[in-house]
């Protein structure tokens, strides 16, 4: 009997290991062990006025700060029965846009794409490739700078709040962004040329359920309610409202995180998992894209997450500059949030972070104080998953080294671009269905 | 000159200000070019976990015995400990109400299985450690986290403004939500360094950079008070990002 572990997984946000036991030839235990320290934010939340709940929540991680801040005002807003103008969602989905960008460049360049020319980060890879450093750090600032534009702030967006946004872009802002997403449409090119230059990574391959929100003709980051689940050529619609059906959880020992399954079977979420469920609405440069890194869908092998996440890329950076020169065409209408009134009810808001599905559903009082709250993050959903292809991963290099196997194993956690600080989250233990 | 060993650590937080210093896409090369980088597990795979550094910037709270013993290790082999961000330096988010019967949340929430999960009241970390600067924000402004590398590579301790954010903010000539509009905001409780973003955008400030040492206390509650807004209120706002004692 052997055990490999990885002690301390580098290269994602948060903390987290790898234990894998193996007896004979067999795997007996396999576990993506998170020991992030529990922050209780769910809980210290209620009681707070509804106002306060964004900026607080929005605490649960920097990289997807976005995706939190804006989900939980979409919950709120439906708590509250707020409808906000077809502006604000327009503005919405750029600043979006702007984390997916971001963060997808972060992955993409300075946690992945070391593992593929073996080395041990990107200040590493800078040394020898300058070029594809810098090309990463610009695409990275292009996203941060949609996210300053309309968010007010790369991490933890101040501008966004329920009923719109604190103060609309200047004109000059916006200039000064479709001039900065037009230079980043090449390096879009460029960074296809990359991904399509690393070397094959082959070494899990599992028929893999997938769940994504569908946000119907758009590719959508923050519209929509009903998520598909696929699997195996079947398709389920699950409305946000019953999320839990989706997110049956069951806490693990070792692991702050608990678990997911839908119908006993681990799912994946994600760049991949949103390019399988909405294959229909793809832009042509997502096609393009997809045909150059020969990425085929449905993939059975989770690492081609990567290649997801480059095609989303090119295809973020596209739909970025034409929604801002929609704006710039049509002009913003200088209009104040709608107001909110609080009453007593509940909003369950699900989004696409950039690592995955994203739910957020609050309880209110009448005077909009939190009675409960409950956040469902993307790790905590694929943690279940990981685990799945870790043990098919095993199974299937069970002539590698100890070493080499490590580093295969950490390439697959890698890949689904974890974020740990996310995915150890409140989730009242009655409630599950 | 030899590079000064720097290591760049999270404890339990959102990783946001490491998320800054990886944001510094103009300056990153150059600045790790300038350090000697040793221990940076966000970024890198391969670090030494043992050597002596000259720095360490540590950001996030300490919220399991797992953190406090990371953080004590890190504190000895430190020349240098700094405290990066709001959590490290005030307490954050995790550590408002910290009064709160953990264990019952903890049953709460993850049922029986939460008994064995390593969770301590969330603490700054100078009530764990000696601290040798404090970088407040959440996150912190890059131009902070660049000054203060700039200054210490020159072998100066940087000096932050202790002013709160209504002087940047009146600086910059912005309404007053305070006054004009009667909203509950902290600018002038709150240390300065952000240039009154939230203000700026019309948005109440609430607190994310910890309580200014340079502040009118007394003239700031009898403007509150003035315009109806309770004690209790302003305070509660103030707790939320920085319920933890002076440093």
């Amino acid at each position: 009997m052997g055990t490999i572990r990885v002690e301390h997984l580098a290269r994602v946000e948060g903390h987290g290991g790898i234990t894998v036991e193996l007896e004979g030839g067999a795997v007996r235990r396999v576990q993506f062990d998170i020991f992030e320290g529990a922050r209780l934010l769910e809980g210290l939340v209620r009681g707070r006025s509804y106002e306060d709940v964004s900026p607080i929540l929005s605490r649960i991680c920097a990289i997807c700060s976005v995706a939190h801040a804006l989900t939980s005002i979409k919950a709120t807003e439906k708590a509250f029965g707020v409808r906000v103008s077809p502006q604000t969602e327009l503005l919405r989905d750029l600043l979006f846009l702007g984390e997916s960008i971001e963060s997808h460049a972060l992955h993409l360049f300075f946690l992945a794409v070391p593992d593929y020319l073996d080395y041990p980060s990107a200040v590493a890879l800078a040394a020898d490739k300058p070029g594809a450093v810098q090309l990463g750090l610009r695409l990275k600032k292009l996203g941060n700078l949609i996210q300053e534009t309309i968010g007010g702030r790369a991490v933890h967006p101040v501008n966004a709040v329920p009923g719109g946004f604190g103060r609309l872009p200047s004109l000059d802002q916006l200039i000064t962004l479709r001039q900065a997403l037009r230079q980043g449409v090449a390096d879009c090119g460029a960074t296809l040329d990359l991904m399509a230059s690393l070397p094959p990574a082959e070494f899990c391959h599992a028929q893999t359920v997938f769940a994504a929100l569908l946000a119907g003709e758009d590719y959508s980051y923050y519209r929509g309610d009903q998520v598909a689940v696929l699997s195996n050529g079947a398709r389920e619609i699950i409305a946000a409202a019953a999320y839990r059906s989706l997110t049956n959880e069951t806490p693990a020992p070792h692991s702050h995180a608990k678990h997911s399954c839908y119908w006993g079977r681990p799912f994946m979420v994600g760049a991949l998992a949103r390019l399988t469920a909405r294959r229909d609405v793809l832009n042509c440069r997502a096609t393009e894209a997809l045909e150059r890194l020969h990425l085929v869908l449905p993939s059975d092998n989770p690492v081609d997450n990567n290649k997801a996440q480059a095609v989303e890329l090119v295809a973020d950076v596209e739909r970025a500059l034409a929604l801002a020169e929609r704006l710039l065409k049509e002009g913003l209408a200088e209009e104040r949030g709608v107001p909110v009134v609080p009453r007593a009810g509940t909003g369950t808001a699900v989004t696409e972070a950039p690592r995955g599905l994203l739910f957020h559903s609050y309880t209110y009082d009448e005077q909009g104080r939190v009675l409960a709250a409950d956040v469902i993050t993307p790790t905590a959903l694929n943690a279940a998953s990981i685990e799945d292809h870790f043990r098919h991963a095993v199974r299937q290099n069970a002539g590698s080294e100890p070493a080499a196997l490590a580093r295969k194993l950490e390439m697959i956690a890698r890949a689904y671009d974890p974020c740990i600080s996310c995915s150890v989250h409140l989730v009242r233990q009655g409630d599950a269905t | 000159m030899t590079k000064p060993r720097v290591g760049i650590f999270g404890l339990t937080g959102c990783a946001g200000d490491q998320l800054v210093i990886l944001n510094c896409e103009d300056q990153l090369l150059d600045l790790v070019g300038a350090l000697d980088i040793r221990d940076f597990l966000m970024a890198s795979s391969a670090n030494d976990t043992e050597c002596p550094l000259e720095v360490a910037l540590v950001e996030g709270a300490v919220l399991s015995r797992r953190d406090e013993e990371h953080l004590l290790r890190i504190r000895e082999r430190s020349q240098l400990l700094v405290a990066m961000g709001t959590c490290a330096v005030w307490g954050g988010v995790a550590a408002m109400d910290r009064e709160v019967d953990r264990a019952a949340l903890l049953a709460d929430i993850y049922g029986p299985a939460g008994a064995g999960y390593d969770t301590t009241p969330a603490r700054a970390l100078h009530e764990v450690v000696p601290v040798d600067l404090h970088l407040s924000g959440c996150p912190i402004e890059k131009e902070q986290v660049l000054g203060a590398v700039a200054n210490l590579l020159n072998g100066d301790l940087p000096a932050f403004p202790d002013i709160p954010v209504c002087a940047e903010c009146r600086m910059a000539e912005h309404n007053c939500l305070l006054i004009e509009k009667g909203a509950v905001c902290c600018g002038p409780l709150t240390v300065a360094g952000c240039q009154a973003r939230c203000p700026e955008l019309r948005i109440p400030c609430v607190g994310c950079r910890g309580p200014a040492s340079d502040a009118s206390i007394a003239s700031a509650l009898a403007m509150f008070g003035e315009r109806g807004i309770p004690r209790e209120a302003i305070a509660a706002k103030l707790r939320t990002f920085a319920p933890v004692n002076g440093h």
